[in-house]
């Protein structure tokens, strides 16, 4: 089987790096974030809650995508991402 | 009432049948629709043969066949069945009359997020035995998502759908792809909480895909299509929901997602890959394949593998399964640390 061995190498960090930084994140929501009652309000106040919280995790995403992007760029390719120039 | 135990094996037994189903109606799509003259170009070989297309349509009718006999055997939850058949069925749709009229790329994520309400009307109409709010996270305990998590359902299985249609540019990769990342969420199911609906759909997923990938596999003779990729896409996303795999499912389909990702965030839109001017990869003479130059082109899986090395497609073929095993592996620790 011609694997690319060093592809798959570089994609093992990238994948464990992504794995820990995602339970990471996931364990901020479930710990920190979840039990927050930012309104006490029974009503609309929920809404408002599910609504910061969502965003929150929003940002946590963007930031596990960018570094996402950053590993790829450094790993694969090595001039700007204008060029794509391979290593 | 059956022993739990004997409820499982039950079916897994059953489930198996839909590999020789699989088998069966791919080969009979095969036959009918070189007749009819859907074919699809195989772009990375140096001959370009034409190759049945929409044969990937034996996925989805063997998973809602062999659901519904699962139901009539009293094997199920039916309205779980009733909910992942719907789901499977109306992106089989959405992606059949794709296939058919070459729709703007923008149309599929909007159409597969209604692919998503069965689950969502159902999950009303039924609490508690569709879906549960509350996501199970790894190490850190869960946390309750009454107004998140039905919102984000449609969403769910337009991502899931969509990314497995995106990752499927060479012979295989999509079926082969699929039925790691479902026989590793299968055995992770049968570890940890072995429902024995959850233990149906996912062996049987694995079994279809496995039909399907005999003759898809490198060298094609059969192209999945639209309508193959994404009901299994949708599939997935489904099964992620209703067995409760949700954040083990986003782990498994990594190579998915970094795939849709680079590819979105070069491009900036949605579009089809037949519709892009700057293509990802070059056939070279000798049959091998080479990462683009073009700068404008997308920075997809299978060009970063290709990067500084051109490769024969078999070797990429082989390069996607071994990452979608390492996500595989890493998708079954967390269900392992979830518990």
């Amino acid at each position: 089987m011609g694997l690319n061995h060093r592809a798959v190498a570089l994609q093992l960090i990238i994948f464990v790096t992504q794995w820990g930084l995602m339970i990471i994140g996931f364990g901020i929501l479930a710990a920190v974030v979840g039990p927050l009652r930012i309104q006490s309000d029974p009503s609309l106040g929920r809404y408002f809650d599910a609504a910061v919280k969502a965003m929150i995790a929003l940002v946590l995403s963007i930031s596990w995508l960018f570094i996402w992007d950053r590993q790829v760029r450094v790993y694969f390719y090595r001039k700007r991402e204008d060029i794509a120039e391979p290593v | 009432m059956l022993p739990s135990g004997w409820e499982v094996t039950t079916a897994v037994l059953l489930a198996i049948i839909s590999f020789p189903v699989s088998l069966v109606l791919t080969r009979f799509f095969m036959q009918v629709n070189a007749r009819r003259g859907i074919f699809g170009i195989d772009v990375h070989k140096l001959s370009k043969p034409r190759i049945p297309e929409m044969c990937g349509a034996a996925i989805p009718v063997t998973l809602i066949l062999l659901s519904s006999i699962y139901v009539l055997i009293g094997g199920g939850n039916s309205i779980m069945m009733l909910a992942f058949s719907l789901v499977v069925g109306s992106a089989a749709v959405v992606g059949a009359v794709d296939d058919r009229l070459k729709m703007r790329g923008i149309y599929k994520p909007l159409l597969t997020l209604l692919c998503g309400l069965p689950i969502v009307a159902l999950g009303l109409l039924f609490p508690n035995q569709v879906y549960n709010p509350t996501l199970q996270v790894p190490i850190f305990g869960s946390f309750h998502l009454p107004v998140i998590y039905p919102l984000s359902i449609p969403v769910a299985i337009s991502v899931t759908s969509n990314t497995t249609n995106m990752l499927d540019p060479l012979n295989g990769t999509m079926a082969g792809g699929v039925s790691i990342i479902s026989a590793a969420l299968l055995i992770g199911v049968l570890i940890t909480a072995p429902a024995p609906s959850a233990v149906f759909l996912y062996a049987c997923l694995l079994f279809s895909a496995l039909g399907f990938f005999y003759f898809n596999r490198y060298p094609s003779r059969a192209f999945a299509g639209n309508v193959g990729q994404l009901s299994v896409g949708a599939a997935l996303g489904a099964l992620a929901i209703l067995s409760r795999t949700e954040i083990a499912s986003i782990v498994a389909m990594f190579p998915n997602i970094q795939n849709s990702f680079f590819f979105l965030s070069k491009i900036k839109r949605f579009t089809e890959h037949r519709a892009l001017t700057a293509k990802p990869t070059k056939l070279l003479d000798d049959g091998r394949l080479a990462s683009s130059s073009d700068p404008k082109a997308p920075l997809t899986l299978v060009r970063t593998l290709l990067v500084g090395r051109p490769a024969k497609e078999s070797e990429i073929v082989s390069t996607i399964f071994a990452l979608f095993l390492v996500s595989a592996a890493l998708a079954l620790i967390t269900m392992i640390l979830i518990g």
